[in-house]
C-alpha cells in the first residue's frame, strides 16, 4: 500500500473527494485520500438533502457558492461522467404568517446586497411556480438560479472519477494525528500506528477535524448537531424546486428518480447526546418531519416513506467553514466546520483546495474563512 | 407514554409461546403483528408436525396455532393485529402503526420474534409473473383456497420445497418436477417419498437456466449444473408449466433488531443479533427468538420462546431462580431433543453415509425422492411376515417418535433416542387398527398383508386428497417412484377423528407387489 | 486498512458475462452488470454500491435483492458475503403514508 504522495487528504467526504478530483486534474496525481470508515461518503456528505443554494447563505460564503453555480455545477455531470442529477430550477421559501414574510425579506434583502437575484413573491406566483402547495402559504422568496443535485453520487462520482485519474484512496483508516517533522506538518498516523507522509496535508474530516486538528495545536471552535431526512417511494413528476420554509421545519426536493428527500426535526436536537458513531435515528423526528411536510405541501400526505436517517453536522460557531491553509503549521490546510452547508459548495471548495495545495490565488477571495478569525465576542 | 413490563413483536409460535410462559408467571405482556391474524406461518401449515408428544407432533400446524391462541387468551396476554411495529428506539421504545395513527409504547423488556422471509434467486426471466416463492403459493392455496397455478414447477428441496409440492398436489395442481442444485435433497426423506410417490420426478444437480413466456411464465428450462454450479451444455430440459415455484431458503427479518443497535452476525443461517442460549441479545432487555435468530422449525421456535418468556420472567422477578433453573431444564431438554438427528443444526452441510444404526442411507431416496426397490430391506422397520403388519419406511434419523404411542398393541418400538429407526416388536400382534399409519407425520407407514386373499395382498396407505377413493373402486397402484406398477382395487377407506384427515386407503394388489405398491391412481 | 488501488489490481479487470443484463433489484431496475461495473470503479461495501445504484432502495426496502446483491459484490470481490456488512436498517420498518405517520399523538 502507497504511504507517501505529495498530498494526504484526510476525510473521503465529498469535500475531499473533491479536492482529490481537481489535484489529479491539474496534474497532481501523487494524492492519497485518507477515509474513516469502510465507505466513501459515510458522513455528512451522503446524509444531506442535496441543495445547491445561494440564497439563505452567510455574505462571507456567497462567492464561492455563486462559483460553483454559474462556473461548475451546470457541466459537473459531462466533466465526471455520471449523472449527479444537477437540476438548476430554483428554491422557494415559504412563509405562512407575517412573521415569516418579514424574516425571509430580511434574509433576501441580505442576498439582494451581495449580488444574488433573491425576490419576495405572493402567495399566487408561489402557485403558479409550484402548484402542489398549500393555500395556507402566503408568500416565500424566491431564488430562480438555486437547485439541487444527488449528494451520493456526486460524491462517489468525485472518488471514482479521482480513482481513475490515479488518486490513491485508503478506507478504513481513521487518523489519529498529525505529526510535523522539521516545522512542517508531515507525517499523518492512523489510529493503528499506521504513519502516511505527505507534503501537504488537506483536513476534510468533518467533526472530526477538531481532534485531528489539536494534535497540532489548532482548535476550531464547532460542536456538532444531528439531523435527520426522510424519503419517500418514486412519485410522479410533480416539481423541480427545492423548497424550504421561514420556519426551517423541513426542506427538500424531488428527485429525479422520483422519490423526495426532505430533512427535517424534531426540536429536541440541541439535548442529543449520542457518541458520534451512532447514527440512529429518533423516535420523533419523522413524524413531526412528516407534519411539517404535509402542512405546506398537502399533496404529498398520501406518499410513503421508505427510509430515514440522520447525521451529525460540523456547526462552526460563526455559522461558516473554515477553509484556510495554517500558516502556523505549514502544509496544513483546514477545510471544515461547513456547518450543513457544505455539499453545495463542494465543487468550487475542492477546486480552491487545489489551488492551495500548488500555491495558486484561489478563484475567489476567502479570507473571512480563515481558521485565525475568531475572536472573543465581548 | 403506555409501558408495558414485555412488548412481544410478532404473534407467530415463538411470540406467542414467549408471551404465554411470560403471562403464566405473572407479566402482563402485549404481542404486536402486522397481520390480520395471528399465528404467524403456523395457520399456513396443514401437515402435521414432527417431534414428540412435547412438541405437539402428529398435530397440524394450524392446529398448534389454534391451540397457542387459546393458551394465549386463557392466560391473558394482550394480542394486538394490524399493527406494524415501524421503529425500535433507545430507552426500548417502539413506534407502532395502529389503524391510521402512530403509538410510541415502552417495555422494561422487548423480545422479537419477527420471524423470517423468503429467499429469491436470479435466472433468466426470474422477474416474470408466474416466479413466486413457495410460501406466497402456501398462502393462496391453504389460506385463500386459491391455486397458484395449473403446472408447477418448484426450486429447492428443502423441506420448504418438498412440504409445498405436496399440498400443491393435494391442491389440485400439477407438480411438474423438483428442482436443486444441490447433489442431494434438503429436507427429509419422507416428505420427498410422499411427493415421489405420487410421480413427481426430481432433479438434482439441476438448476433453471430460464423462465419462458412473453407475458407471464409458460415455461421452464432446467440444465445439470457440475460441481462449481456452472450449467453442463446439452443437459437441457424444458417444461411446460405456468408458475415457478421458488423455496431456496428463508432469511431472518432481523432488521428491527439491528436499527436498535444489536450486535449482529452473520451466519450460514442468516443475518441474526448475537444471543446468549436463551435469547438474549447485547442490548439489555432486548431479546429474540424464532426464525428471526435463526432459521429452524416453528416447533423449535415455540420452545425456544417459552425459553426466552421464562428468563424475562425471572429477570423481572416474577420466578425464582430455583423455578427458572427447573423451567429451563426442561424446555432444553425438549429443545435439544428436536436438535438432534441427521437434520440438526450441527449436521447441517455434512455428508453423512449412515444412519445412526450404521445403516447406509439411502442414495436413491436422496437423489430421486424415493427408496430404491433394493434398498428398502435393509432398514428395521421393513418386515415381511405373515399376516397384517406395519411397514415403517423410515429411513433417516428424525427426532420424531409417534408411531411408537400411536399402536395400541406396542408393535412398534423406537425407544429413549427419539431419533432411532422405528423397528417392529417381534412377539406383539398387528391388529391393523391402523392408528400407526395415521400417526406417522412422514407418511411413512403403512400396513401390509400378504396374506389377504389367494395371489393377492392388500396394502393400507395414508391418503390424504380429496375426492376420497370408493371401496370397490378400480385404479392404479403406484410403486415407491410413482411409476404405474399394476391394477389396484380398493377394497377400504376408513376416516375416523383419530386419524385427523389422514385417511387409511386399503387396495388390494397382486402379491408380488406387495412390497412395491405405495400409492394409489383412480 | 483497504487500498482501494491495491484491491482493483487483486480482483482485476471487469470481464463482461452474458447474464450482466439481468435485472436484480426489481424495484430500482439495477442490473447484474452495473452491479459488478461499480465494483471495478472501486465501490467495495453494500453501503457505496446502493448510494451509486439504489440497488435495495426501493419500494420492497432491500428484502428481495440485498442477498443477491451481496453475493454478487461478494463474488467479483473474491471475498465471502458475510464478510460484507449488509445495509443499515432503517425506520419505517414498512413503507408508510406521511399522513400516517404524521399522526403519532397516539399514547405520549
Amino acid at each position: 500500500m502507497k504511504k507517501t504522495a505529495e498530498v494526504i487528504i484526510i476525510g473521503g467526504g465529498v469535500n475531499g473527494c473533491a479536492a482529490a478530483y481537481y489535484l489529479a486534474k491539474r496534474g497532481v496525481k501523487d494524492v492519497i485520500v485518507l477515509e474513516a470508515s469502510e465507505s466513501i461518503g459515510h458522513g455528512g456528505s451522503s446524509r444531506n438533502g442535496g441543495g445547491v443554494r445561494q440564497s439563505g447563505r452567510d455574505p462571507r460564503e456567497l462567492p464561492y457558492a455563486m462559483y460553483a453555480v454559474q462556473n461548475m455545477w451546470p457541466t459537473l455531470s459531462e466533466e465526471l461522467g455520471v449523472d449527479v442529477e444537477y437540476k438548476q430550477a430554483g428554491n422557494l421559501r415559504l412563509g405562512k404568517t407575517q412573521a415569516h414574510m418579514e424574516k425571509l425579506a430580511r434574509l433576501a434583502e441580505n442576498a439582494r446586497k451581495a449580488g444574488v437575484d433573491v425576490r419576495m413573491i405572493d402567495g399566487k406566483e408561489v402557485k403558479e411556480i409550484c402548484p402542489y402547495l398549500s393555500d395556507d402559504i402566503i408568500g416565500a422568496s424566491w431564488c430562480p438560479t438555486d437547485g439541487h443535485a444527488n449528494p451520493m453520487l456526486t460524491t462517489l462520482a468525485y472518488f471514482k472519477r479521482a480513482v481513475e485519474l490515479g488518486v490513491s484512496f485508503v478506507k478504513k483508516a481513521p487518523v489519529k494525528a498529525i505529526k510535523k517533522v522539521k516545522g512542517r506538518a508531515r507525517k499523518v498516523i492512523t489510529v493503528d500506528g499506521t504513519v502516511f507522509e505527505g507534503e501537504t496535508i488537506i483536513l476534510a474530516a468533518g467533526y472530526e477535524s477538531r481532534e485531528i486538528a489539536r494534535t497540532v495545536g489548532i482548535d476550531i471552535p464547532m460542536t456538532r448537531y444531528f439531523e435527520e431526512a426522510l424519503v419517500t417511494e418514486m412519485q410522479p413528476p410533480m416539481f423541480e424546486q427545492m423548497l424550504g420554509t421561514a420556519d426551517a421545519d423541513f426542506y427538500g426536493h424531488q428527485t429525479v428518480h422520483g422519490s423526495f428527500v426532505f430533512g427535517s426535526e424534531s426540536g429536541l436536537e440541541e439535548a442529543a447526546d449520542m457518541e458520534p458513531a451512532d447514527l440512529r435515528t429518533s423516535a420523533l423526528t419523522m413524524s413531526a418531519g412528516c407534519r411539517a411536510i404535509i402542512g405546506y405541501i398537502p399533496a404529498l400526505k398520501d406518499a410513503k416513506i421508505v427510509r430515514s436517517w440522520g447525521g451529525w453536522l460540523d456547526m462552526c460557531i460563526d455559522e461558516v467553514p473554515v477553509i484556510s491553509p495554517v500558516e502556523e503549521v505549514p502544509g496544513l490546510i483546514l477545510a471544515c466546520a461547513f456547518t450543513g452547508h457544505g455539499f453545495g459548495t463542494a465543487p468550487s471548495v475542492g477546486l480552491m483546495l487545489s489551488q492551495m495545495v500548488v500555491g495558486e490565488e484561489t478563484v475567489v477571495d476567502i479570507h473571512s474563512l480563515r481558521y485565525d478569525r475568531f475572536k472573543a465576542d465581548r | 407514554m403506555k409501558r408495558y413490563d414485555l412488548i412481544v413483536i410478532g404473534a407467530g409460535p415463538a411470540g406467542l409461546s414467549a408471551a404465554i410462559e411470560a403471562a403464566k408467571c405473572g407479566m402482563k405482556p402485549v404481542v404486536f403483528d402486522e397481520n390480520a391474524r395471528p399465528g404467524g406461518q403456523l395457520f399456513k401449515q396443514i401437515h402435521k408436525f414432527f417431534g414428540s408428544k412435547e412438541h405437539k407432533a402428529k398435530i397440524r400446524g394450524f392446529k398448534i396455532g389454534e391451540d397457542l391462541l387459546k393458551e394465549a387468551e386463557e392466560y391473558g396476554v394482550e394480542v394486538v393485529l394490524n399493527a406494524t411495529v415501524i421503529g425500535l428506539y433507545p430507552e426500548k421504545e417502539i413506534t407502532v402503526r395502529i389503524g391510521d395513527i402512530v403509538k410510541h409504547f415502552k417495555g422494561d423488556y422487548i423480545l422479537i420474534a419477527t420471524g423470517a422471509s423468503e429467499n429469491m434467486v436470479t435466472f433468466k426471466g426470474w422477474t416474470k409473473p408466474g416466479v413466486i416463492g413457495a410460501g406466497a403459493a402456501q398462502t393462496m392455496m391453504n389460506l385463500h383456497h386459491v391455486m397458484p397455478g395449473e403446472r408447477v414447477l418448484m426450486l429447492g428441496t428443502g423441506n420448504v420445497g418438498l412440504v409445498v409440492s405436496y399440498q400443491l398436489l393435494q391442491a389440485g395442481c400439477e407438480v411438474a418436477a423438483l428442482v436443486d442444485a444441490a447433489p442431494r435433497i434438503g429436507g427429509y426423506g419422507v416428505h420427498a417419498a410422499k411427493v415421489a410417490r405420487c410421480g413427481v420426478p426430481f432433479y438434482l444437480s439441476h438448476t433453471i437456466v430460464e423462465a419462458e413466456g412473453e407475458e407471464a411464465v409458460s415455461g421452464v428450462t432446467i440444465a445439470q449444473v457440475d460441481e462449481k454450479f456452472q450449467f453442463i451444455p446439452g443437459t437441457e430440459k424444458h417444461f411446460d408449466v405456468d408458475t415457478i415455484c421458488v423455496a431456496v431458503g428463508l432469511s431472518p427479518m432481523s432488521q428491527l433488531l439491528k436499527q436498535a443497535g444489536c450486535q449482529m452476525a452473520d451466519l450460514p443461517g442468516g443475518y441474526v443479533p448475537v444471543c446468549d442460549e436463551f435469547g438474549k441479545t447485547s442490548i439489555d432487555g432486548i431479546y429474540a427468538a424464532g426464525d428471526v435468530s435463526g432459521i429452524e422449525e416453528a416447533s423449535s421456535a415455540m420452545i425456544e420462546g417459552r425459553i426466552s418468556g421464562v428468563v424475562i420472567a425471572a429477570d423481572a422477578g416474577y420466578l425464582s431462580e430455583d423455578e427458572k433453573q427447573q423451567k429451563c431444564d426442561e424446555l432444553e431438554k425438549a429443545l435439544g431433543g428436536l436438535r438432534q438427528g441427521m437434520f440438526a443444526p450441527k449436521n447441517r452441510g455434512k455428508k453423512l453415509e449412515t444412519t445412526e444404526e450404521g445403516i447406509r442411507l439411502s442414495e436413491s431416496l436422496l437423489t430421486k425422492g424415493y427408496i430404491a426397490d433394493d434398498e428398502i430391506s435393509r432398514y428395521p422397520g421393513f418386515v415381511k411376515k405373515a399376516g397384517v403388519h406395519p411397514v415403517m419406511e423410515c429411513t433417516q434419523n428424525i427426532p420424531c417418535n409417534p408411531c411408537q404411542d400411536a399402536c395400541p398393541k406396542g408393535c412398534i418400538s423406537i425407544g429413549e433416542n427419539i431419533t432411532s429407526l422405528p423397528v417392529v416388536v417381534a412377539d406383539k400382534e398387528c391388529i391393523g387398527c391402523g392408528m400407526c399409519v395415521a400417526s406417522c407425520s412422514g407418511q411413512a407407514i403403512f400396513l401390509v398383508d400378504e396374506t389377504y386373499e389367494e395371489g393377492y395382498a392388500s396394502i393400507t396407505m395414508p391418503y390424504e386428497f380429496l375426492p376420497l377413493p370408493e371401496k370397490g373402486d378400480v385404479g392404479t397402484a403406484l410403486d415407491r417412484s410413482g411409476k404405474e406398477i399394476c391394477q389396484a382395487q380398493v377394497v377400504d377407506v376408513r376416516s375416523t377423528k383419530a386419524f385427523d384427515h389422514t385417511n387409511l386407503l386399503t387396495i388390494k394388489v397382486p402379491k408380488d407387489m406387495a412390497d412395491k405398491a405405495r400409492f394409489y391412481r383412480r | 486498512m483497504i487500498s482501494v488501488d491495491d484491491r482493483l489490481k487483486e480482483i482485476g479487470e471487469f470481464i463482461p458475462q452474458p447474464d450482466d443484463d439481468m435485472l436484480v433489484c426489481r424495484c430500482e431496475e439495477v442490473s447484474k452488470g452495473e452491479i459488478r461495473k461499480a465494483v471495478h470503479a472501486g465501490m467495495f461495501t453494500i453501503e457505496e454500491i446502493r448510494r451509486f445504484l439504489r440497488c435495495g432502495m426501493g419500494l420492497c426496502q432491500g428484502q428481495t435483492c440485498s442477498r443477491l446483491v451481496k453475493s454478487i459484490v461478494a463474488r467479483e470481490l473474491k471475498v465471502s458475503p458475510a464478510e460484507l456488512e449488509p445495509a443499515v436498517s432503517r425506520a419505517p420498518m414498512r413503507p408508510m403514508e406521511m399522513e400516517v405517520l404524521g399522526r403519532d399523538g397516539g399514547d405520549r
